[in-house]
């Protein structure tokens, strides 16, 4: 496909900033999976803006956070090998809120191996989702784009230990690359496995339900990119992926 | 490659591998820089923890997001820290009360309070380097650069604060993006 490179430009710059919003974003997603890849142009373009960006940073002012921080962290690294950190209050808010969002808008798809699209399943996948964060126990998280990822994909993960399933959630989700999928990665202590079947998502929205999986025996969640039809063994980095880590 | 950026990919080499030690010194290495960037951008005290303490779990729990074939470091968790920032505030519903503040926002390249701090010397150069290089761009690019990456706006809203069109915000965008990289590649 022919395209305008300095309209191209114009919006990976407005990309790594950050600073797109609806079409112009839909359109740099586009961009991002079909035709940056194959552009050694655009690839050379969007890791020179990267690298302004992470500059840029540097013209603030660096601060001294409080001493507390350093041991908070180690604290927070400690937690993960068992039960995983419970996330502050306000964050969890924040996150449930978004859930609701998610399950209340319209146009769900529930995306397990198959496309089950039909209104009574999304409906009855909302209604289990909704049910998984009003159990006790329950704790939904916050799962961030990472990298050069759309900072406006960010995915939920609801669980709750004694239904043994996990949720995920997203809307705005790009599509992968074509012969690419998304796959769902659970991890313990730096070791990770790949759980359910690779997925898509359906006009940007993820519903995908993963049951009989004991969440308490991991501490992280990580989905990625992968070529469709080879089973991944270890976790790609190289194209779009959402990490997080379990409450 | 410099020697900073040498001992930044052996540090995060050695994350990768669970040392804590490593991971303390990362910490030391980009603290204070995460903190003043997440402050700038939040302009709340604990929203600013939250997210350099997130950054940095990040960090242990996913090392493999990070890939050196992409680029420096450096550059990879300032960005990190910085976009989790913009989420945070756009998350938070407070950018339209930040905007309110947006004509107060601190001259990017004004004099720097913490300058005598000590603090590793690559990143004082640097930081040198990147003011200066902010300082050469013209006052109109200058503007709605800082405005998308310090004051957390999306491009339609510059547009509408600045009363302009969306494609001259673009424009100048981009613009000032391609003179800082020209400027920063010739240090």
């Amino acid at each position: 496909m022919s395209e305008d490179h300095e309209r191209i430009e114009e919006l990976l710059a407005g990309y790594v900033l950050l600073s797109l919003e609806g079409e112009d974003a839909a359109e740099a997603d586009r961009l991002l999976s079909e035709h940056v890849p194959g552009c050694d142009r655009c690839r050379r373009t969007l890791a020179d803006l990267q690298a302004v960006s992470g500059d840029l940073a540097l013209a603030t002012a660096p601060a001294d956070p409080p001493e507390t921080m350093l041991p908070r962290i180690h604290k927070a690294m400690d937690e993960v090998p068992l039960q995983g950190r419970r996330g502050r209050r306000g964050a969890l808010v924040a996150v449930a809120a978004s859930a609701v969002a998610l399950v209340a808008m319209g146009g769900l798809a529930l995306v397990l191996g198959n496309r089950l699209s039909d209104a009574q399943t999304r409906a009855g996948t909302a209604l289990e989702i909704l049910s998984a964060m009003q159990s006790s126990g329950s704790q939904p998280n916050n799962v961030a784009p990472m990298g050069a990822t759309p900072p406006q994909s960010g995915m939920v993960e609801v669980s709750a230990p004694e239904v043994r399933t996990i949720y995920v959630a997203a809307k705005d989700c790009p599509e992968p690359a074509p012969g690419h999928a998304y796959q769902l990665w659970l991890g313990s202590d730096g070791e990770w496995v790949p759980v359910g079947p690779m997925f898509w998502p359906e006009d940007g929205v993820v519903l995908l339900e993963v049951p009989g999986v004991d969440v308490s025996k991991y501490d992280a969640i990580w989905i990625t990119e992968e070529v469709e039809g080879v089973p991944p063994t270890e976790p790609s980095t190289q194209w779009h992926s959402w990490a997080g880590q379990l409450a | 490659m410099g020697e900073d950026e040498r001992l930044d990919l052996e540090l995060h080499r050695r994350v990768s591998q669970r040392d804590r030690g490593a991971f303390d010194e990362l910490y030391r290495r980009y603290v204070r820089q995460a903190y003043g960037v997440a402050l700038r951008v939040t302009s709340q005290d604990l929203i600013a923890q939250e997210v350099v303490q997130d950054a940095f779990l990040a960090l242990w729990r996913a090392p493999e997001a990070f890939d050196p074939a992409r680029g420096g470091f450096r550059s990879f968790f300032l960005s990190l820290v910085h976009h989790r920032a913009v989420d945070a505030v756009r998350r938070e519903e407070r950018l339209r009360r930040r905007t309110e503040r947006a004509a107060n926002l601190e001259p990017a390249t004004g004099e720097d309070p913490a300058e005598d701090v000590v603090e590793d010397a690559y990143l004082r150069v640097r930081r040198k380097e990147v003011r200066a290089a902010l300082g050469t761009l013209p006052a109109a690019q200058r503007q709605v650069l800082e405005m998308a990456y310090f004051g957390g706006m999306t491009q339609v809203r510059i547009a509408d604060e600045l009363g302009i069109p969306i494609g001259t915000v673009k424009t100048r965008t981009l613009a000032a993006m391609r003179k800082l990289r020209v400027t920063l590649q010739e240090e």
